[in-house]
């Protein structure tokens, strides 16, 4: 039997960290979502500890069954000097000062990172930072080119919750504290800025 | 995307650049705040980049308004 998480009607982050509970006790499990976040956030924490997932669409709710297929699960704790090179950008605009001279600087950092040659694998978004993937930004067609490339783009969800941006987010996806931090966890090299 | 010509415009100011940037998005000329080009100065400014085919109208803009430029350059 499988085990079984009924993640309905939580708040993010309590799906993942209860199915990322679940998977340590368990070779299957199921997990039933009702949102779209929760669906994407559980479905990327699997495939992350190398799980096959298979989607089901009931009408009480999407049930995600999980299988781990890799022996050990990937712990997040691993050090990976070798990793990924991840970018925090904790704020709307680059460095302390005048926000318009800020604002410029952050659209000129972006526009630089995106025709780097080797750029980052994952961008990171908090607090103010999460306006720069919503409507109205500046930089999106640079995150969009950076994503293109490969790059992974995540924004955090209680911070566009905040903003209310939830709903005008044009660019990656929507994530929580628990992949952010297991983001940086297994990063080779941070750049936070 | 990549067979479009690009050129900058670059400005004595951060102020000329901004001042032109709102004048351009006003009245629908694709244009972009990016870095100067290493190759054009090390200086770290911005300038406007923009297509090429929008050369002419970008130049009776910038001189209706009396904005002055550093100068126009293919990249």
């Amino acid at each position: 039997m499988p085990e079984t998480v009924d993640a309905r009607g939580l708040a993010c982050p309590q799906p993942v960290v209860l199915a990322k509970k679940a998977l340590e006790k368990a070779v299957k499990v199921t997990v039933i979502v009702d949102n779209e976040t929760a669906r994407e956030n559980v479905s990327r924490l699997a495939a992350n500890q190398g799980c096959i997932v298979s989607v089901e669409e009931k009408e009480e709710g999407v049930y995600l069954h999980l299988t781990r297929t890799s022996a050990k699960p990937q712990s997040s704790e691993t050090s990976a000097l070798s990793g990924p090179t991840v970018f925090l950008i904790t704020s709307n605009t680059l460095g302390r000062g005048d926000d318009e001279l800020g604002s410029i600087l952050m659209r000129s950092f972006m526009h630089t990172l995106g025709e780097a040659s080797s750029g980052p694998s994952r961008i990171i978004f908090i607090n103010s930072g999460v306006k720069l993937v919503a409507r109205g930004s500046e930089v999106l067609d640079d995150l969009r080119t950076l994503e293109k490339a490969g790059g992974e783009i995540l924004a955090c969800g209680t911070c566009l919750g905040y903003y209310k941006l939830k709903e005008v987010v044009e660019v990656g996806h929507i994530s929580n504290m628990y992949d952010i931090t297991s983001a940086l966890l297994e990063a080779g090299k941070v750049i936070s800025l | 995307m990549e067979t479009v010509q690009h050129s900058v415009v670059l400005f004595y100011s951060m102020s000329g650049a901004l001042q032109a940037e709102k004048l351009f998005k006003k009245s629908g000329i694709a244009i972009k705040l990016i870095p100067v080009p290493r190759q054009l100065s090390s200086d770290c400014g911005v300038c406007l980049r923009f297509e090429r085919a929008d050369e002419t109208q970008i130049k009776a803009t910038l001189e209706k308004e009396r904005i002055d430029i550093q100068g126009i350059y293919p990249v």
